[in-house]
């Protein structure tokens, strides 16, 4: 709590310009966490910081304690979510950059994209005729479970390579190997909300 | 410091509740006549004073044109929001309206806010009369589904009202606050709350920690147009087309429609506790509709407006990732839960039976001031965290909407936006914030506009950040900054619905007015509006033919008493006038009897004629 209040009034401190929700929750750069530690961290701070407890107080201290638990819920949301989680820690660390084009798909996948459009564009049609949709939802029902196995996939990649940060945090390697690392997680994360999108679109044209 | 009081400003009722220093627990506060209740009615008398609460749900019967009842269903909206409520409310909406809605009460116009301002005024004059001292902060309820311009109109009529709205409440989650004081509950509860005019289901998990108990919102849904008064639509529309071939102005403005309502209103209530109600109306052509309704057929109208509570009550299990099954407890709140069908219909989709022991009509603002005196003296044992139920957003490029902060977020909650310039030396960039889950702006409720000034640079220098904040109240803060020179931008904020900060000056001017109206005065209005409600009753009773068989000296006794109210009237004594209001009714008990044998035979008897 030694971040959070002063020593010597108990008075709720600003926090320091370099603090990152990490640091926050008292935690390391890492991409494990266990949940039932960060709720538990989270609750406790929200004791403390909450504005229910600043009403009395004065403006100043009201303001900071409104912006300080902002924070303190905004740190827990971001980092309860494994995925919040890696995008957040790239982006402190200056490696967050989404995809020149974030409607380019991934090479592999372009042919498979092509042809789901395609069976989009169909059905979009044929609603608009009015015409029988029966065969074309079944056909981008079977695409969309096909590219959900894929958003699994990535998942698994994103888990594995969190789990590879973490490895290398605690070996303490060098900038070279860190920077391969979450240029890797970066790719993963594009990857991941490119056929997220696109699952997303399909299902709502299936509904 | 003078106490906190906990506000529960509803559709149909409102009412004002403390917590007890000694026992600790929360209690509501009864009004001059008794009651806790105060209908959230405003009439405007013809000397330009204001009637709050049961006095003026009378004078709905005798001046509809200047008497308001569910305001709240106006808070926050703008004039194109309301078209469909006005076909079923006598909202007299001034045409003039542009963000605010402006209301026509006799020949005053009044924004919704202002109208909540006199029920939160009349609501402290019940704490202070009994308390002996000033009563000027208080935490207010709102619906967990209002959205912001509906919260700041809430704060902005407390404001008007006399009082600093240190906390607006959700709902559902005073309900909780209040029953966990009451029953120690655990685990996961959700609280189903369906009022007068709003919906709200809240999924809360209740945490005991070594500090001490923790009320945390899971997820919030609902819907803020779906009430007990659709029901009393629905049974209004039924009656209105079964007595189309009579020709009846069943105009929404008229006195008719609202003698209608009040007695459908009463047959629905009937209908919680037994099997048939029969409906018995006098039509203005001497006829009398005679109706019976069973349970079965009343349940029959109301199941799609049952039905339509379903779909938030999913989506926040949803949201939550939770499934009904796993609820430890559910709650129900609101007068509308008193209904059977909505009680078995949450019974079996929980599979679980719900907590009824608590008022439904108190529970809400019990919790209030459950939070009022958690903020009294500091969060000691209890934290409540909600969430702000709807996401924000901001357009970008095409009219799509970008979401900063997703619904369900605990707050505080806040995003930053890092915002540049497109072209050389541009000034501005505007702004476009929203709320809502859908893709498009122009599909989710728009909050605010507003211009970012920028100092004139080459393109894609200049570089903004702006700070999106909802406060504890659920209320949106924007602030910018210049991040190359750490400047502090001030914005003006034009809100979408909202009063301005000129337009709320002009109205706390206004307010001072009303305000300085003392409690004798006050027993003075209240006193005539009920004389004027049983003498109208009476002229009404004389005029029909049945009359004719009263003996003389009782009518005699009547037009003597009649005499005298009008003469009380006249004079400023209000206790004097509820004298005569006491004779009048015991002179014309026997008329009113007479009136209604001749027709229903005994069903009303006993009855006071200003009841019937």
């Amino acid at each position: 709590m030694g971040t959070h209040f002063c020593p010597g009034c108990g008075k709720v401190l600003q926090l320091p310009q370099q603090s990152d929700y990490f640091s926050m929750f008292e935690l390391p750069r890492k991409l494990w966490i266990e949940t039932s530690v960060l709720e538990q961290k989270f609750l406790q701070l929200s004791w403390k910081l909450h504005p229910d407890n600043f009403v009395n107080a004065a403006d100043t201290e009201r303001e900071i304690s409104l912006r300080r638990s902002s924070e303190l819920n905004d740190g827990y949301r971001t980092l309860r979510d494994p995925v919040g989680r890696v995008e957040y820690l790239l982006a402190i660390e200056g490696a967050r950059k989404e995809g020149e084009n974030k409607q380019q798909a991934p090479p592999e996948l372009l042919e498979e994209v092509f042809e789901l459009n395609e069976s989009l564009d169909e059905l979009r049609e044929a609603k608009a005729e009015g015409a029988d949709t029966a065969s074309l939802k079944q056909r981008l029902e079977t695409a969309e479970k096909n590219f959900e196995g894929k958003l699994q996939e990535v998942d698994g990649k994103l888990q594995s390579a969190a789990k590879e940060w973490d490895e290398a945090v605690d070996a303490n390697v060098d900038e070279s190997a860190r920077k391969k690392l979450m240029g890797r997680l970066n790719e993963l994360l594009n990857r991941r909300s490119y056929i997220r999108n696109l699952v997303v679109n399909v299902q709502k044209e299936l509904l | 410091m003078p106490r906190i009081v906990g506000i529960d400003l509803g559709t149909t009722n409102s009412l004002v509740a403390y917590t007890d220093a000694q026992t600790g627990q929360p209690r509501c506060i009864p009004g001059p006549n008794g009651s806790t209740l105060c209908p959230s009615v405003v009439s405007l008398d013809a000397d330009g004073s204001i009637i709050v609460g049961e006095p003026a749900r009378r004078r709905l019967l005798t001046q509809p044109e200047r008497t308001i009842y569910s305001v709240k269903r106006l808070m926050g909206r703008g004039p194109s929001d309301i078209q469909s409520e006005l076909k079923l409310f006598p909202f007299r909406v001034d045409p003039a309206s542009k963000n605010v809605i402006r209301v026509q009460l006799g020949e005053k116009v009044f924004t919704p806010p202002e109208i909540s301002s006199f029920i939160l005024r009349e609501l402290k004059n019940w704490a202070e009369a009994y308390f002996g001292e000033t009563v000027d902060r208080a935490v207010v309820t709102v619906p967990a589904y209002f959205n912001d311009a509906q919260r700041q109109a809430t704060k902005d009529a407390g404001k008007l009202g006399g009082l600093e709205v240190l906390r607006l409440v959700n709902e559902p989650t005073a309900a909780a606050l209040a029953y966990g004081l009451h029953e120690k509950q655990r685990g996961k509860v959700a609280v189903y709350d369906l009022g007068g005019g709003t919906f709200d289901i809240s999924v809360l998990k209740l945490i005991s920690t070594s500090e001490g108990d923790i009320y945390q919102v899971l997820s919030t849904n609902g819907d803020t147009h779906l009430g007990g008064d659709d029901i009393d639509n629905l049974l209004q529309a039924f009656v209105h087309e079964r007595l189309q071939p009579d020709q009846i102005d069943f105009s929404p403005h008229g006195e008719l429609a609202q003698e209608l309502r009040k007695t459908l209103i009463d047959i629905k209530h009937q209908l919680s506790e037994t099997e048939v109600a029969t409906l018995r109306f006098p039509l203005p052509n001497g006829k009398i509709f005679v109706r019976e309704f069973t349970r079965d057929a009343l349940e029959a109208l109301i199941r799609p407006i049952v039905d339509r509570t379903m779909a938030p009550v999913k989506q926040a299990l949803a949201d939550a990732q939770l499934k009904p099954t796993e609820m430890d407890e559910v709650v129900l709140v609101g007068g509308a839960t008193r209904t059977p069908l909505i009680r078995r219909t949450v019974q079996e989709f929980f599979d679980r039976k719900p907590h009824t022991e608590l008022n439904p009509d108190e529970v809400v603002a019990l919790g209030a001031a459950v939070q009022a005196n958690i903020l009294d003296l500091g969060v000691k044992n209890m934290l409540l965290l909600d969430v702000t139920p709807l996401s924000l957003g901001i357009e970008t490029y095409g009219g799509a909407v970008a979401k900063v902060i997703p619904r369900n977020s605990t707050i505080p909650a806040s995003a930053q936006e890092l915002y540049t310039t497109g072209v050389d030396n541009q000034t501005g960039i505007d702004i476009h914030v929203l709320q809502g889950e859908r893709e498009l702006a122009k599909d989710c409720r728009s909050l605010a506009r507003f211009t970012l000034r920028v100092p004139p640079a080459p393109a894609g220098l200049p570089r903004i950040e702006v700070k999106f904040l909802i406060d504890a109240n659920g209320i949106l803060q924007v602030a910018a900054k210049d991040v190359r020179t750490g400047e502090q931008h001030s914005i003006e904020v034009q809100p979408s619905y909202g009063l301005d900060d000129s337009e709320i000056e002009r109205m706390l001017e206004e307010s001072i007015e009303y305000a300085e109206q003392d409690f004798a005065e006050r027993q003075v209005i209240e006193a005539r509006t009920e004389a004027e409600s049983i003498l109208s009753a009476t002229a009404k009773a004389l005029a029909n033919p049945q009359s004719a068989q009263l003996p003389v000296d009782e009518r005699a006794k009547i037009d003597a008493g009649v005499a005298a109210l009008q003469e009380a009237v006249k004079g400023s004594d209000y206790k004097r006038i509820r004298l005569q209001i006491e004779e009048l009714n015991h002179a014309t008990q026997h008329l009113a009897e007479l009136l209604l044998n001749s027709a229903v035979e005994s069903a009303f008897a006993g009855k006071k004629l200003a009841e019937v």
